[in-house]
């Protein structure tokens, strides 16, 4: 029995499509799947003034603020990105993130942002003014981890799982198949498709959203040394068994690519570094795919990631 | 306005009398101030979806530590452990009580047919106890509980969670006031699309999940939804319905259950107001709100805002010159925002800010403040007893499709 289920969270749309012993338990699996990413949400969405996350920012330069389990193991973990990225990864990209959606980036200067925890009290607290969180993608990541959990609490092995389609994640294979089909778009035709068992793949790229400062096209992610926003000529896409860190490394990888340096070099050997694409010509990669998410069926035709 | 200073005195000096007393108020839009000392030592009993949620909010009180958690199903205790780091897991009530007797107070989220013997049993313990609504469903429980917690010297705080909101305290203070003037009609909904099924790693495990869609134990979309929004009628009105009618179908899941999908009810209060309530798992539009429509304005609550909408002939007063507004479809709501006048000092009172905090963790913190300072918290066992029984008495009319009479003396007694 297959069941595919769909919402809207993280300003992206998620959906799963999962194969389950029956149409009742499909869908209550698929839904309690679906519910683990509509908390994820709330809990770290900047756009929702009582989401944790927003908390966070709001007082974290004044005092500690008191985090559940799941949010703390997360910052740790972006910390632990940070630091193995040589700083390419960084959350506290928040008041630059802000302004690059406003459409008025101020000149970059420094480093965006600091913050630090405490494993005792299982807090966080910024230790520089003007310090804001934004968790980006590694939400997503993060959302498809704990939604393929709740699946494999409810009993299901069998699911294909994507946030926005540029975080794709999968649960065991389809029946009868060796994995998940997924396409990657513009990306060479010998590395067009991977099968997916098991496995997360996170496809990212700088044009997905893009400013306009005078005769510059700025791509979305920032380099987090500079606060600059980088050029809109790379992609990439990571696989890995994790979603969360392969969404650190993919977006990591845009701006070690803009420092000149090769990603390759500092990704762990668990993590492959499928493709990467410098298109020489600049109108491709504008016109490159931003179509809104489409439904995919899976199980016949491959899952297309969008890059972000 | 030049500065904030100004607008404040603004709004201070300006505002009519109805308007000055509805910003007087001392709402507090920040978490609860609670006195610093040693954490409350809490136990989180039944950690099913809900429980969880729970487990969330509590982690993020640093005034009180989580250090047991009880479940009787193996699975979701280890998931529950997973978020409550340092906590020890019992599989029972008797064997938390026995073996962690440090613990001071319990959160119950237990399904509702057995929050009765679990809270009996942590009453008798001598704990503080936070009890999941509706509190029961029978009478005979709520009546048993009642009992129970009147003899307790402990902290008995139930989650209906409009008590404990910012906003919806303010909102209450408007239409206390009189904001209103002549009440027409209520209404509220709970709408969400969704199965209502819990899934199991064992089609066991499932059956047992799923009491919801138990007809002999399950109060239905009116008791597990409907309840929590009943209570914000009984809150602001301080009075509660003579008589319940309602009915159901199955529009969407047909499943095999017996549950209806899709419910409408109707509560009636003595004066002849009534208060029509619909809930579904059919469709997501418009979710869940809580409405009060008056000849002057109407209320609109949907747990994290509100808003007032004003009709041609309301009396104007000065604040609304600054409020922030929001258009729906040709209404103009102005939105209610707890601590406006601070707000309004800090110039902020037009961002239309929300909540900062969820309203489950508003009705926690509010808990563990008054288990820790002993004090009277929000919603009283016994306020949630006789909204419980209202939603018993609806749900009885529900099955029997019938007119139910809620006596006023049933509720008094408990």
């Amino acid at each position: 029995m297959h069941e595919r289920l769909a919402t809207a969270a993280m300003g992206t749309r998620f959906e799963l499509v999962l194969e389950a012993r029956d149409a009742a338990h499909a869908r209550a699996a698929g839904e309690a799947a679906l519910e683990e990413i509509e908390r994820c949400d709330a809990r770290w969405s900047v756009f929702r003034s009582d989401s944790l996350l927003s908390r966070v920012n709001r007082e974290a330069l004044a005092h500690d603020v008191a985090l559940d389990s799941v949010t703390f193991e997360l910052l740790e973990a972006c910390l632990r990105f940070q630091q193995a990225t040589q700083g390419a990864f960084d959350i506290a990209v928040g008041a630059r993130m802000r302004e690059f959606r406003s459409g008025a980036l101020s000149p970059a200067t420094e480093r965006c942002g600091a913050f630090e925890l405490d494993a005792a009290r299982r807090s966080v607290r910024f230790t520089r003014a003007g310090t804001s969180l934004d968790l980006g993608a590694i939400a997503k990541g993060e959302a498809l981890e704990r939604a393929a959990e709740a699946l494999r609490d409810a009993g299901v092995e069998r699911a294909l799982l994507h946030g926005g389609t540029s975080s794709v994640l999968a649960l065991g294979a389809p029946s009868g198949a060796s994995g998940w089909r997924v396409q990657l778009a513009d990306f060479d035709a010998d590395r067009a498709e991977v099968a997916l068992c098991d496995r997360a793949l996170s496809v990212s790229a700088t044009h997905g959203r893009t400013l306009r400062v005078g005769e510059r096209e700025l791509g979305h992610v920032l380099d987090p040394h500079s606060g600059a926003a980088l050029a809109p000529q790379a992609r990439c896409a990571v696989l890995g068994p994790s979603a969360r860190e392969n969404e650190a490394w993919s977006t990591a990888a845009l701006v070690l690519l803009a420092r000149g340096l090769d990603p390759r070099e500092l990704a762990p050997a668990h993590l492959e570094v499928r493709a990467m694409h410098a298109p020489t010509d600049p109108t491709r990669a504008h016109s490159a795919p931003t179509v809104p998410p489409r439904a995919h069926d899976a199980l016949r035709e491959p899952l297309c990631p969008t890059p972000r | 306005m030049s500065s904030s200073p100004d607008r404040r005195d603004f709004l201070v000096h300006t505002a009519g009398g109805l308007a000055a007393s509805l910003f007087t108020p001392s709402l507090a839009l920040a978490r609860p101030t609670i006195r610093a000392g040693a954490p409350l030592k809490l136990g989180v009993v039944g950690v099913g979806r809900h429980g969880r949620a729970i487990l969330g909010e509590l982690a993020t009180i640093p005034e009180c530590a989580v250090t047991a958690v009880c479940d009787t199903d193996d699975s979701r205790l280890q998931s529950a452990l997973r978020r409550a780091q340092g906590a020890k897991g019992f599989a029972s009530i008797a064997e938390l009580l026995d073996k962690a007797p440090d613990v001071e107070a319990l959160v119950i989220a237990t399904p509702t047919h057995q929050h009765r013997e679990v809270a009996l049993a942590a009453l008798a313990a001598g704990k503080h106890l936070y009890l999941e609504t509706p509190l029961a469903h029978t009478i005979e429980d709520l009546q048993a509980l009642s009992e129970a917690a009147r003899r307790s010297t402990r902290t008995v705080a139930a989650a209906f969670h409009g008590r404990a909101n910012p906003v919806y305290s303010l909102a209450r203070s408007f239409f206390r006031a009189g904001a209103l003037r002549e009440l027409a009609t209520l209404r509220a909904q709970n709408h969400k699309k969704t199965s209502w099924r819990t899934a199991g790693s064992t089609p066991e495990r499932e059956r047992e999940a799923n009491w919801q869609l138990d007809p002999a134990v399950s109060l239905g979309l009116i008791g597990e939804l409907g309840a929590q929004q009943f209570d914000v009628f009984h809150w602001f009105l301080s009075k509660h319905p003579v008589s319940a009618r309602a009915r159901g179908d199955l529009r969407l899941h047909k499943d095999g259950r017996e549950v209806p999908d899709t419910v409408a009810c109707e509560l009636t209060f003595e004066d002849g107001l009534v208060l029509d309530w619909s809930g579904t798992l059919a469709n997501s539009y418009e979710g869940r709100f809580e409405l009060f429509q008056g000849a002057m304005a109407a209320i609109k609550l949907a747990w994290t805002h509100g808003w007032m909408f004003k009709e041609g002939d309301a009396p104007t007063a000065g604040w609304e010159v600054y409020a922030n507004r929001q258009q729906f479809h040709n209404d103009s709501g102005i939105t209610l925002i707890a601590d406006a006048t601070k707000l309004a000092a800090q110039g902020k009172l037009q961002d239309g800010v929300g909540l900062p905090y969820t309203s489950l963790y508003y009705s926690l913190a509010d808990f563990v403040k008054c288990a820790t300072e002993k004090a009277a918290p929000a919603c009283s066992l016994s306020d949630a007893a006789r909204t419980s029984a209202v939603a018993i008495l609806a749900h009885q009319a529900l099955r029997t499709r019938s007119e139910v009479a809620i006596d006023p003396k049933l509720l008094e007694a408990l």
